[in-house]
Protein backbone atom coordinates (compact mmCIF):
# COMPACT_ATOMS: atom_id res chain seq x y z
CA UNK A 1 0.00 0.00 0.00
CA UNK A 2 1.24 3.47 -0.86
CA UNK A 3 1.54 5.70 2.18
CA UNK A 4 -0.83 8.56 2.75
CA UNK A 5 1.75 11.32 2.31
CA UNK A 6 3.08 9.97 -0.95
CA UNK A 7 -0.49 9.75 -2.23
CA UNK A 8 -1.01 13.41 -1.36
CA UNK A 9 2.23 14.30 -3.11
CA UNK A 10 1.02 12.47 -6.19
CA UNK A 11 -2.28 14.30 -5.99
CA UNK A 12 -0.45 17.65 -6.27
CA UNK A 13 1.69 16.24 -9.04
CA UNK A 14 -1.40 15.43 -11.11
CA UNK A 15 -2.96 18.79 -10.33
CA UNK A 16 0.23 20.66 -11.26
CA UNK A 17 0.80 18.83 -14.55
CA UNK A 18 -2.85 19.12 -15.62
CA UNK A 19 -2.97 22.81 -14.72
CA UNK A 20 0.21 23.61 -16.64
CA UNK A 21 -1.21 21.66 -19.60
CA UNK A 22 -4.41 23.67 -19.46
CA UNK A 23 -2.60 27.02 -19.35
CA UNK A 24 -0.17 26.08 -22.11
CA UNK A 25 -2.92 24.68 -24.33
CA UNK A 26 -4.70 28.00 -24.08
CA UNK A 27 -1.70 29.90 -25.38
CA UNK A 28 -1.22 27.42 -28.20
CA UNK A 29 -4.65 28.15 -29.57
CA UNK A 30 -4.13 31.90 -29.84
CA UNK A 31 -0.90 33.82 -29.77
CA UNK A 32 -2.54 36.52 -27.71
CA UNK A 33 -4.38 34.02 -25.58
CA UNK A 34 -4.13 36.26 -22.61
CA UNK A 35 -5.35 39.41 -24.37
CA UNK A 36 -8.68 37.71 -24.92
CA UNK A 37 -9.08 37.09 -21.21
CA UNK A 38 -9.00 40.83 -20.58
CA UNK A 39 -10.67 41.91 -23.82
CA UNK A 40 -13.74 39.77 -23.26
CA UNK A 41 -14.87 41.38 -19.98
CA UNK A 42 -13.82 44.81 -21.27
CA UNK A 43 -16.12 44.48 -24.27
CA UNK A 44 -18.88 43.09 -22.08
CA UNK A 45 -18.41 45.99 -19.73
CA UNK A 46 -18.66 48.54 -22.53
CA UNK A 47 -21.75 47.00 -24.12
CA UNK A 48 -23.64 46.28 -20.91
CA UNK A 49 -22.55 49.58 -19.41
CA UNK A 50 -23.67 51.55 -22.43
CA UNK A 51 -27.09 49.90 -22.59
CA UNK A 52 -27.94 49.46 -18.94
CA UNK A 53 -26.99 52.92 -17.74
CA UNK A 54 -30.24 54.03 -19.37
CA UNK A 55 -32.34 51.36 -17.70
CA UNK A 56 -30.85 50.54 -14.36
CA UNK A 57 -30.95 53.32 -11.80
CA UNK A 58 -27.87 52.05 -9.97
CA UNK A 59 -26.42 54.56 -7.58
CA UNK A 60 -22.70 54.05 -8.03
CA UNK A 61 -19.99 56.56 -8.82
CA UNK A 62 -18.56 54.67 -11.72
CA UNK A 63 -20.97 52.19 -13.28
CA UNK A 64 -18.38 50.88 -15.74
CA UNK A 65 -15.93 50.08 -12.98
CA UNK A 66 -18.76 48.54 -10.96
CA UNK A 67 -19.56 46.25 -13.91
CA UNK A 68 -15.95 45.28 -14.47
CA UNK A 69 -15.39 44.31 -10.82
CA UNK A 70 -18.41 41.98 -11.03
CA UNK A 71 -17.83 40.66 -14.55
CA UNK A 72 -14.31 39.34 -13.97
CA UNK A 73 -15.26 36.96 -11.13
CA UNK A 74 -18.58 36.08 -12.75
CA UNK A 75 -16.87 35.12 -16.00
CA UNK A 76 -14.38 33.02 -14.07
CA UNK A 77 -17.21 31.23 -12.29
CA UNK A 78 -19.54 30.69 -15.22
CA UNK A 79 -16.80 29.78 -17.68
CA UNK A 80 -15.27 27.23 -15.29
CA UNK A 81 -18.55 25.58 -14.34
CA UNK A 82 -19.82 25.43 -17.93
CA UNK A 83 -16.56 24.02 -19.19
CA UNK A 84 -16.25 21.50 -16.38
CA UNK A 85 -19.76 20.06 -16.50
CA UNK A 86 -19.10 17.71 -19.47
CA UNK A 87 -15.40 17.36 -18.61
CA UNK A 88 -15.48 13.76 -17.33
CA UNK A 89 -17.02 12.64 -20.61
CA UNK A 90 -14.59 14.76 -22.65
CA UNK A 91 -11.64 13.20 -20.87
CA UNK A 92 -12.95 9.65 -21.07
CA UNK A 93 -9.76 8.56 -22.84
CA UNK A 94 -7.71 9.56 -19.85
CA UNK A 95 -10.14 8.04 -17.36
CA UNK A 96 -10.33 4.71 -19.14
CA UNK A 97 -6.57 4.56 -19.35
CA UNK A 98 -5.34 4.79 -15.80
CA UNK A 99 -6.20 5.18 -12.18
CA UNK A 100 -5.64 8.68 -10.83
CA UNK A 101 -7.66 11.09 -8.70
CA UNK A 102 -10.39 12.22 -11.11
CA UNK A 103 -11.07 15.50 -9.33
CA UNK A 104 -7.65 16.81 -10.40
CA UNK A 105 -8.97 17.11 -13.97
CA UNK A 106 -11.79 19.37 -12.78
CA UNK A 107 -9.73 21.43 -10.35
CA UNK A 108 -6.93 21.96 -12.88
CA UNK A 109 -9.38 23.69 -15.24
CA UNK A 110 -10.43 25.98 -12.39
CA UNK A 111 -6.84 26.74 -11.36
CA UNK A 112 -5.85 27.63 -14.91
CA UNK A 113 -8.83 30.00 -15.10
CA UNK A 114 -7.93 31.38 -11.70
CA UNK A 115 -4.45 32.08 -12.99
CA UNK A 116 -5.92 34.20 -15.78
CA UNK A 117 -8.38 35.87 -13.42
CA UNK A 118 -5.56 36.88 -11.09
CA UNK A 119 -3.60 38.45 -13.94
CA UNK A 120 -6.63 40.54 -14.93
CA UNK A 121 -7.28 41.30 -11.27
CA UNK A 122 -3.80 42.71 -10.72
CA UNK A 123 -4.05 44.79 -13.87
CA UNK A 124 -7.28 46.16 -12.42
CA UNK A 125 -5.44 46.94 -9.15
CA UNK A 126 -2.74 48.74 -11.07
CA UNK A 127 -5.29 50.85 -12.93
CA UNK A 128 -7.09 51.69 -9.67
CA UNK A 129 -3.88 52.69 -7.92
CA UNK A 130 -2.68 54.79 -10.86
CA UNK A 131 -6.06 56.49 -10.87
CA UNK A 132 -5.72 57.32 -7.16
CA UNK A 133 -2.29 58.84 -7.75
CA UNK A 134 -3.19 60.87 -10.83
CA UNK A 135 -6.72 61.99 -10.05
CA UNK A 136 -6.91 62.02 -6.28
CA UNK A 137 -3.24 62.72 -5.53
CA UNK A 138 -2.93 60.06 -2.86
CA UNK A 139 0.17 60.29 -0.68
CA UNK A 140 2.25 57.22 0.09
CA UNK A 141 0.60 56.20 3.40
CA UNK A 142 -2.83 56.55 1.84
CA UNK A 143 -1.69 54.45 -1.11
CA UNK A 144 -0.41 51.68 1.14
CA UNK A 145 -3.70 51.66 3.03
CA UNK A 146 -5.61 51.54 -0.23
CA UNK A 147 -3.45 48.72 -1.62
CA UNK A 148 -3.92 46.67 1.53
CA UNK A 149 -7.64 47.20 1.21
CA UNK A 150 -7.54 45.91 -2.36
CA UNK A 151 -5.61 42.84 -1.22
CA UNK A 152 -8.57 42.00 1.01
CA UNK A 153 -10.34 40.89 -2.17
CA UNK A 154 -7.98 37.93 -2.55
CA UNK A 155 -9.51 35.79 0.23
CA UNK A 156 -12.90 36.61 -1.32
CA UNK A 157 -11.63 35.23 -4.63
CA UNK A 158 -10.53 32.18 -2.63
CA UNK A 159 -14.12 31.77 -1.49
CA UNK A 160 -15.30 32.08 -5.09
CA UNK A 161 -12.77 29.44 -6.16
CA UNK A 162 -14.09 27.04 -3.53
CA UNK A 163 -17.62 27.67 -4.73
CA UNK A 164 -16.55 27.09 -8.33
CA UNK A 165 -14.92 23.79 -7.32
CA UNK A 166 -18.09 22.76 -5.50
CA UNK A 167 -20.46 23.40 -8.44
CA UNK A 168 -17.99 21.95 -10.96
CA UNK A 169 -17.48 18.72 -9.04
CA UNK A 170 -21.19 18.23 -8.47
CA UNK A 171 -22.30 18.98 -12.03
CA UNK A 172 -19.50 17.03 -13.70
CA UNK A 173 -20.18 13.97 -11.55
CA UNK A 174 -23.93 14.11 -12.14
CA UNK A 175 -23.46 14.67 -15.87
CA UNK A 176 -21.90 11.22 -16.16
CA UNK A 177 -25.14 9.53 -15.17
CA UNK A 178 -27.54 12.18 -16.39
CA UNK A 179 -26.29 13.56 -19.67
CA UNK A 180 -28.84 16.36 -19.77
CA UNK A 181 -27.24 18.10 -16.77
CA UNK A 182 -24.94 19.72 -19.31
CA UNK A 183 -27.88 21.27 -21.17
CA UNK A 184 -29.53 22.29 -17.94
CA UNK A 185 -26.36 24.08 -16.80
CA UNK A 186 -26.05 25.83 -20.16
CA UNK A 187 -29.66 26.94 -19.85
CA UNK A 188 -29.47 28.23 -16.29
CA UNK A 189 -26.13 30.03 -16.59
CA UNK A 190 -27.57 33.17 -18.28
CA UNK A 191 -30.42 33.23 -15.73
CA UNK A 192 -27.90 32.78 -12.94
CA UNK A 193 -26.08 35.85 -14.25
CA UNK A 194 -29.19 37.95 -13.64
CA UNK A 195 -29.63 36.39 -10.21
CA UNK A 196 -26.20 37.73 -9.25
CA UNK A 197 -25.72 41.45 -8.55
CA UNK A 198 -23.24 42.06 -11.39
CA UNK A 199 -25.14 44.67 -13.39
CA UNK A 200 -27.26 45.98 -10.51
CA UNK A 201 -27.09 46.41 -6.75
CA UNK A 202 -29.39 44.54 -4.39
CA UNK A 203 -30.54 47.92 -3.04
CA UNK A 204 -32.44 48.81 -6.21
CA UNK A 205 -34.60 45.68 -5.94
CA UNK A 206 -37.87 45.58 -3.98
CA UNK A 207 -37.03 44.94 -0.35
CA UNK A 208 -37.86 41.23 0.05
CA UNK A 209 -36.58 40.36 -3.38
CA UNK A 210 -33.06 41.59 -2.63
CA UNK A 211 -32.77 39.26 0.37
CA UNK A 212 -34.09 36.43 -1.76
CA UNK A 213 -31.02 36.58 -4.06
CA UNK A 214 -28.78 35.43 -1.19
CA UNK A 215 -30.00 31.92 -1.97
CA UNK A 216 -27.42 32.19 -4.73
CA UNK A 217 -24.10 32.13 -2.83
CA UNK A 218 -22.27 33.96 -5.63
CA UNK A 219 -24.28 37.01 -4.53
CA UNK A 220 -22.30 37.24 -1.29
CA UNK A 221 -18.99 37.05 -3.16
CA UNK A 222 -19.82 39.77 -5.68
CA UNK A 223 -21.31 42.05 -3.03
CA UNK A 224 -18.17 41.83 -0.91
CA UNK A 225 -15.95 42.61 -3.90
CA UNK A 226 -18.07 45.65 -4.68
CA UNK A 227 -17.90 46.66 -1.03
CA UNK A 228 -14.12 46.46 -0.84
CA UNK A 229 -13.22 48.06 -4.15
CA UNK A 230 -16.06 50.55 -4.61
CA UNK A 231 -17.23 51.19 -1.07
CA UNK A 232 -20.67 49.90 -1.97
CA UNK A 233 -22.88 49.11 1.03
CA UNK A 234 -23.76 45.45 1.60
CA UNK A 235 -27.51 44.84 1.79
CA UNK A 236 -27.42 42.32 4.60
CA UNK A 237 -24.08 41.22 6.04
CA UNK A 238 -25.74 38.45 8.05
CA UNK A 239 -26.84 36.64 4.89
CA UNK A 240 -23.40 37.14 3.34
CA UNK A 241 -21.89 35.29 6.30
CA UNK A 242 -24.55 32.58 5.96
CA UNK A 243 -23.65 32.32 2.27
CA UNK A 244 -20.05 31.70 3.24
CA UNK A 245 -20.87 28.83 5.58
CA UNK A 246 -23.35 27.37 3.11
CA UNK A 247 -20.54 27.44 0.51
CA UNK A 248 -18.18 25.54 2.81
CA UNK A 249 -20.79 22.86 3.54
CA UNK A 250 -21.68 22.67 -0.13
CA UNK A 251 -18.02 22.15 -1.07
CA UNK A 252 -17.69 19.27 1.39
CA UNK A 253 -20.90 17.71 0.12
CA UNK A 254 -19.96 18.05 -3.56
CA UNK A 255 -16.52 16.62 -2.92
CA UNK A 256 -18.09 13.64 -1.20
CA UNK A 257 -20.58 13.06 -4.03
CA UNK A 258 -17.84 13.33 -6.62
CA UNK A 259 -15.54 10.89 -4.83
CA UNK A 260 -18.38 8.42 -4.40
CA UNK A 261 -19.41 8.66 -8.07
CA UNK A 262 -15.83 8.69 -9.38
CA UNK A 263 -15.46 4.98 -8.61
CA UNK A 264 -18.06 4.19 -11.22
CA UNK A 265 -17.19 6.74 -13.92
CA UNK A 266 -15.65 4.00 -16.02
CA UNK A 267 -18.97 2.11 -16.13
CA UNK A 268 -20.85 5.00 -17.62
CA UNK A 269 -18.54 6.66 -20.10
CA UNK B 1 12.92 9.23 -1.19
CA UNK B 2 11.24 6.31 -2.83
CA UNK B 3 13.99 3.79 -3.50
CA UNK B 4 13.24 0.65 -5.33
CA UNK B 5 13.35 -2.31 -3.00
CA UNK B 6 12.72 -5.82 -4.19
CA UNK B 7 9.44 -6.44 -2.52
CA UNK B 8 8.37 -10.03 -2.17
CA UNK B 9 4.86 -8.94 -1.34
CA UNK B 10 3.87 -7.48 -4.66
CA UNK B 11 0.68 -9.29 -5.36
CA UNK B 12 -2.90 -8.96 -6.44
CA UNK B 13 -5.85 -10.32 -4.52
CA UNK B 14 -9.47 -10.43 -5.60
CA UNK B 15 -11.97 -11.64 -3.02
CA UNK B 16 -15.39 -12.73 -4.20
CA UNK B 17 -15.55 -9.94 -6.77
CA UNK B 18 -18.68 -9.24 -8.77
CA UNK B 19 -19.07 -6.50 -11.35
CA UNK B 20 -22.52 -5.66 -12.63
CA UNK B 21 -23.06 -3.17 -15.44
CA UNK B 22 -26.34 -1.44 -16.10
CA UNK B 23 -27.35 -1.53 -19.70
CA UNK B 24 -28.88 1.47 -21.37
CA UNK B 25 -30.26 1.74 -24.84
CA UNK B 26 -29.98 5.50 -24.95
CA UNK B 27 -27.92 8.14 -23.29
CA UNK B 28 -28.96 8.23 -19.64
CA UNK B 29 -30.70 11.48 -18.73
CA UNK B 30 -32.24 13.03 -15.66
CA UNK B 31 -35.48 13.83 -17.46
CA UNK B 32 -35.89 10.19 -18.43
CA UNK B 33 -35.11 9.09 -14.92
CA UNK B 34 -37.79 11.37 -13.51
CA UNK B 35 -40.58 10.70 -15.97
CA UNK B 36 -39.93 7.29 -17.31
CA UNK B 37 -38.85 4.79 -14.73
CA UNK B 38 -37.85 1.92 -16.93
CA UNK B 39 -36.63 -1.24 -15.35
CA UNK B 40 -32.90 -1.28 -15.91
CA UNK B 41 -31.31 -4.25 -17.57
CA UNK B 42 -28.21 -5.54 -15.92
CA UNK B 43 -25.23 -7.46 -17.12
CA UNK B 44 -22.89 -9.36 -14.87
CA UNK B 45 -19.41 -9.16 -16.37
CA UNK B 46 -17.54 -10.75 -13.49
CA UNK B 47 -19.34 -13.15 -11.22
CA UNK B 48 -18.13 -14.00 -7.68
CA UNK B 49 -14.54 -14.32 -8.73
CA UNK B 50 -11.63 -14.86 -6.38
CA UNK B 51 -8.04 -14.78 -7.49
CA UNK B 52 -4.58 -14.40 -6.06
CA UNK B 53 -1.58 -13.52 -8.20
CA UNK B 54 1.89 -13.68 -6.67
CA UNK B 55 4.87 -11.60 -7.60
CA UNK B 56 6.67 -12.69 -10.74
CA UNK B 57 3.87 -14.79 -12.12
CA UNK B 58 3.22 -14.52 -15.82
CA UNK B 59 -0.50 -14.82 -16.08
CA UNK B 60 -2.38 -15.31 -19.31
CA UNK B 61 -6.13 -14.87 -19.32
CA UNK B 62 -8.01 -16.71 -22.02
CA UNK B 63 -11.64 -16.81 -22.94
CA UNK B 64 -14.04 -15.89 -25.66
CA UNK B 65 -15.27 -12.40 -26.38
CA UNK B 66 -17.52 -11.23 -23.58
CA UNK B 67 -16.17 -13.64 -21.00
CA UNK B 68 -15.14 -10.79 -18.70
CA UNK B 69 -11.40 -10.66 -19.39
CA UNK B 70 -11.11 -6.94 -19.98
CA UNK B 71 -13.39 -6.17 -17.06
CA UNK B 72 -11.12 -8.27 -14.88
CA UNK B 73 -8.09 -6.28 -16.06
CA UNK B 74 -9.89 -3.01 -15.38
CA UNK B 75 -10.76 -4.18 -11.88
CA UNK B 76 -7.15 -5.10 -11.22
CA UNK B 77 -5.96 -1.68 -12.45
CA UNK B 78 -8.60 -0.03 -10.24
CA UNK B 79 -9.94 1.87 -13.23
CA UNK B 80 -13.21 0.13 -12.49
CA UNK B 81 -14.56 -0.67 -9.03
CA UNK B 82 -16.31 -3.90 -8.12
CA UNK B 83 -20.02 -3.92 -7.35
CA UNK B 84 -19.34 -6.28 -4.46
CA UNK B 85 -16.17 -7.88 -3.16
CA UNK B 86 -12.71 -6.54 -2.70
CA UNK B 87 -9.73 -5.94 -4.97
CA UNK B 88 -6.35 -5.12 -3.52
CA UNK B 89 -2.84 -4.96 -4.84
CA UNK B 90 0.58 -3.76 -3.85
CA UNK B 91 3.19 -2.40 -6.23
CA UNK B 92 2.89 -0.09 -9.19
CA UNK B 93 0.59 -1.22 -11.96
CA UNK B 94 1.02 0.08 -15.47
CA UNK B 95 -1.31 -1.02 -18.20
CA UNK B 96 -0.52 -1.02 -21.88
CA UNK B 97 -4.19 -0.53 -22.69
CA UNK B 98 -5.10 2.46 -24.87
CA UNK B 99 -1.54 3.55 -25.48
CA UNK B 100 -2.41 6.49 -27.66
CA UNK B 101 -4.99 7.78 -25.22
CA UNK B 102 -4.34 10.75 -22.99
CA UNK B 103 -2.31 12.81 -25.40
CA UNK B 104 -3.21 16.43 -25.86
CA UNK B 105 -3.15 17.01 -29.63
CA UNK B 106 -2.02 20.63 -29.54
CA UNK B 107 0.90 20.09 -27.24
CA UNK B 108 4.31 18.91 -28.33
CA UNK B 109 5.54 15.36 -27.91
CA UNK B 110 7.87 16.63 -25.22
CA UNK B 111 5.08 18.23 -23.20
CA UNK B 112 2.91 15.18 -23.71
CA UNK B 113 5.54 12.94 -22.15
CA UNK B 114 5.09 14.89 -18.93
CA UNK B 115 1.32 14.70 -19.20
CA UNK B 116 1.07 11.03 -20.10
CA UNK B 117 3.94 10.07 -17.81
CA UNK B 118 2.10 11.56 -14.88
CA UNK B 119 -1.06 9.70 -15.80
CA UNK B 120 0.75 6.37 -15.73
CA UNK B 121 2.18 7.19 -12.32
CA UNK B 122 5.59 8.83 -12.70
CA UNK B 123 6.47 12.08 -10.98
CA UNK B 124 8.16 14.99 -12.73
CA UNK B 125 11.58 14.17 -11.33
CA UNK B 126 11.36 10.63 -12.60
CA UNK B 127 10.22 11.82 -16.02
CA UNK B 128 13.06 14.35 -16.21
CA UNK B 129 15.56 11.58 -15.56
CA UNK B 130 14.08 9.26 -18.15
CA UNK B 131 12.92 11.62 -20.84
CA UNK B 132 15.91 11.08 -23.12
CA UNK B 133 15.50 7.32 -22.91
CA UNK B 134 11.78 7.64 -23.63
CA UNK B 135 12.36 9.79 -26.71
CA UNK B 136 15.18 7.56 -27.90
CA UNK B 137 13.12 4.38 -27.51
CA UNK B 138 10.06 5.84 -29.22
CA UNK B 139 12.18 6.90 -32.19
CA UNK B 140 10.19 10.07 -32.73
CA UNK B 141 13.25 12.11 -33.76
CA UNK B 142 12.71 15.73 -34.72
CA UNK B 143 8.96 15.44 -34.22
CA UNK B 144 9.38 15.55 -30.45
CA UNK B 145 9.04 19.35 -30.55
CA UNK B 146 6.02 19.29 -32.85
CA UNK B 147 2.41 19.14 -31.68
CA UNK B 148 1.07 15.63 -31.41
CA UNK B 149 -1.68 16.21 -34.00
CA UNK B 150 1.05 16.12 -36.62
CA UNK B 151 2.00 12.57 -35.57
CA UNK B 152 0.99 9.45 -37.43
CA UNK B 153 -0.96 6.89 -35.40
CA UNK B 154 2.13 4.68 -35.36
CA UNK B 155 4.19 7.45 -33.80
CA UNK B 156 1.58 8.03 -31.11
CA UNK B 157 1.50 4.34 -30.27
CA UNK B 158 5.27 4.21 -30.10
CA UNK B 159 5.45 7.21 -27.81
CA UNK B 160 2.66 5.81 -25.64
CA UNK B 161 4.37 2.45 -25.39
CA UNK B 162 7.70 4.02 -24.60
CA UNK B 163 6.24 6.14 -21.78
CA UNK B 164 4.37 3.18 -20.27
CA UNK B 165 7.32 0.81 -20.19
CA UNK B 166 9.64 3.45 -18.77
CA UNK B 167 7.28 3.98 -15.84
CA UNK B 168 9.05 1.04 -14.25
CA UNK B 169 5.98 -0.95 -13.24
CA UNK B 170 5.98 -3.85 -10.80
CA UNK B 171 2.91 -5.24 -12.48
CA UNK B 172 2.44 -4.92 -16.22
CA UNK B 173 -0.94 -5.34 -17.85
CA UNK B 174 -1.13 -6.14 -21.54
CA UNK B 175 -4.38 -6.28 -23.48
CA UNK B 176 -3.83 -8.25 -26.70
CA UNK B 177 -0.41 -8.28 -28.27
CA UNK B 178 0.98 -5.01 -29.41
CA UNK B 179 1.25 -4.29 -33.03
CA UNK B 180 2.74 -0.86 -32.68
CA UNK B 181 4.79 0.64 -35.43
CA UNK B 182 6.96 -1.06 -38.02
CA UNK B 183 8.82 -4.34 -37.75
CA UNK B 184 11.85 -2.73 -36.13
CA UNK B 185 9.74 -1.22 -33.40
CA UNK B 186 7.79 -4.43 -32.89
CA UNK B 187 11.06 -6.26 -32.32
CA UNK B 188 12.14 -3.57 -29.91
CA UNK B 189 8.90 -3.76 -27.96
CA UNK B 190 8.91 -7.55 -27.74
CA UNK B 191 12.47 -7.31 -26.44
CA UNK B 192 11.41 -4.77 -23.85
CA UNK B 193 8.55 -6.97 -22.68
CA UNK B 194 10.88 -9.94 -22.49
CA UNK B 195 13.09 -7.82 -20.24
CA UNK B 196 10.13 -7.48 -17.92
CA UNK B 197 9.73 -11.26 -17.99
CA UNK B 198 13.35 -11.70 -16.97
CA UNK B 199 13.18 -9.06 -14.24
CA UNK B 200 10.68 -11.22 -12.39
CA UNK B 201 7.92 -8.70 -12.79
CA UNK B 202 4.33 -9.72 -12.69
CA UNK B 203 2.80 -9.70 -16.15
CA UNK B 204 -0.88 -10.17 -16.85
CA UNK B 205 -2.07 -10.51 -20.41
CA UNK B 206 -5.31 -10.98 -22.22
CA UNK B 207 -4.81 -12.38 -25.67
CA UNK B 208 -6.16 -14.68 -28.33
CA UNK B 209 -2.65 -15.36 -29.56
CA UNK B 210 -2.31 -18.72 -27.81
CA UNK B 211 1.03 -19.53 -29.41
CA UNK B 212 2.62 -16.48 -27.86
CA UNK B 213 0.97 -17.15 -24.52
CA UNK B 214 2.14 -20.76 -24.38
CA UNK B 215 5.69 -19.69 -25.06
CA UNK B 216 6.05 -16.96 -22.47
CA UNK B 217 3.56 -17.53 -19.69
CA UNK B 218 3.42 -19.91 -16.77
CA UNK B 219 -0.07 -19.53 -15.40
CA UNK B 220 -3.20 -19.77 -17.46
CA UNK B 221 -6.66 -18.70 -16.44
CA UNK B 222 -9.61 -19.70 -18.53
CA UNK B 223 -12.65 -17.50 -18.15
CA UNK B 224 -16.22 -17.91 -19.27
CA UNK B 225 -19.30 -15.85 -18.35
CA UNK B 226 -17.41 -13.92 -15.70
CA UNK B 227 -16.17 -17.00 -13.89
CA UNK B 228 -12.92 -18.88 -13.81
CA UNK B 229 -13.42 -22.24 -15.49
CA UNK B 230 -9.90 -23.44 -14.95
CA UNK B 231 -6.62 -22.16 -13.56
CA UNK B 232 -3.27 -23.82 -13.87
CA UNK B 233 -0.27 -24.54 -16.09
CA UNK B 234 0.12 -25.08 -19.83
CA UNK B 235 -2.35 -27.98 -19.89
CA UNK B 236 -5.15 -25.44 -19.62
CA UNK B 237 -4.37 -24.13 -23.11
CA UNK B 238 -5.02 -27.56 -24.62
CA UNK B 239 -8.26 -27.95 -22.69
CA UNK B 240 -9.34 -24.53 -23.85
CA UNK B 241 -8.55 -25.35 -27.47
CA UNK B 242 -10.49 -28.60 -27.31
CA UNK B 243 -13.54 -26.98 -25.81
CA UNK B 244 -13.58 -24.44 -28.57
CA UNK B 245 -14.04 -27.01 -31.28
Amino acid sequence: MISWSSELLHWWEYLYVFTVKEIKARYKKAIFGFIWILLNPLLQMLVIGFIFQFFVPVKVNNYFLFLFVGLLPWNFFSYSVTKNTPMILNERNLIKKAKFPRETIIISIILSNLFHLLISWFILFLALIVNKILNEHYALPQLIGYSLRLLLTLPILGWLTGLTVAFSLLFSALNVKYRDINFIVQAIMPLWFYATPVIFTLQILPKQFGQFLYINPVTGVVELLHAIILNQPVLNIFWVIVDFFVSVCFLVLSWYVFKREAKYFDDWI
Amino acid sequence: MKRKVVDQNISITLKDVTKVYQLYHDKPTLVERLFNRNSIEEFTAVNHLSLHIKQGQKVAIMGRNGSGKTTLLKLICEISHPTTGKVSHSGKIVSLIDLEAGFHPEMTGYENIYLNGTVVGMDRKEIRQKIDQIIEFAGIGKFIDSPVYTYSSGMMLRLGFSIAVHADPDILILDEMLAAGDIDFQKKSVKKIQQFFQQNKTVITVSHNLEFLEKHYDRFIWMNKGKIIDDGGKEIVKKYLKSKI
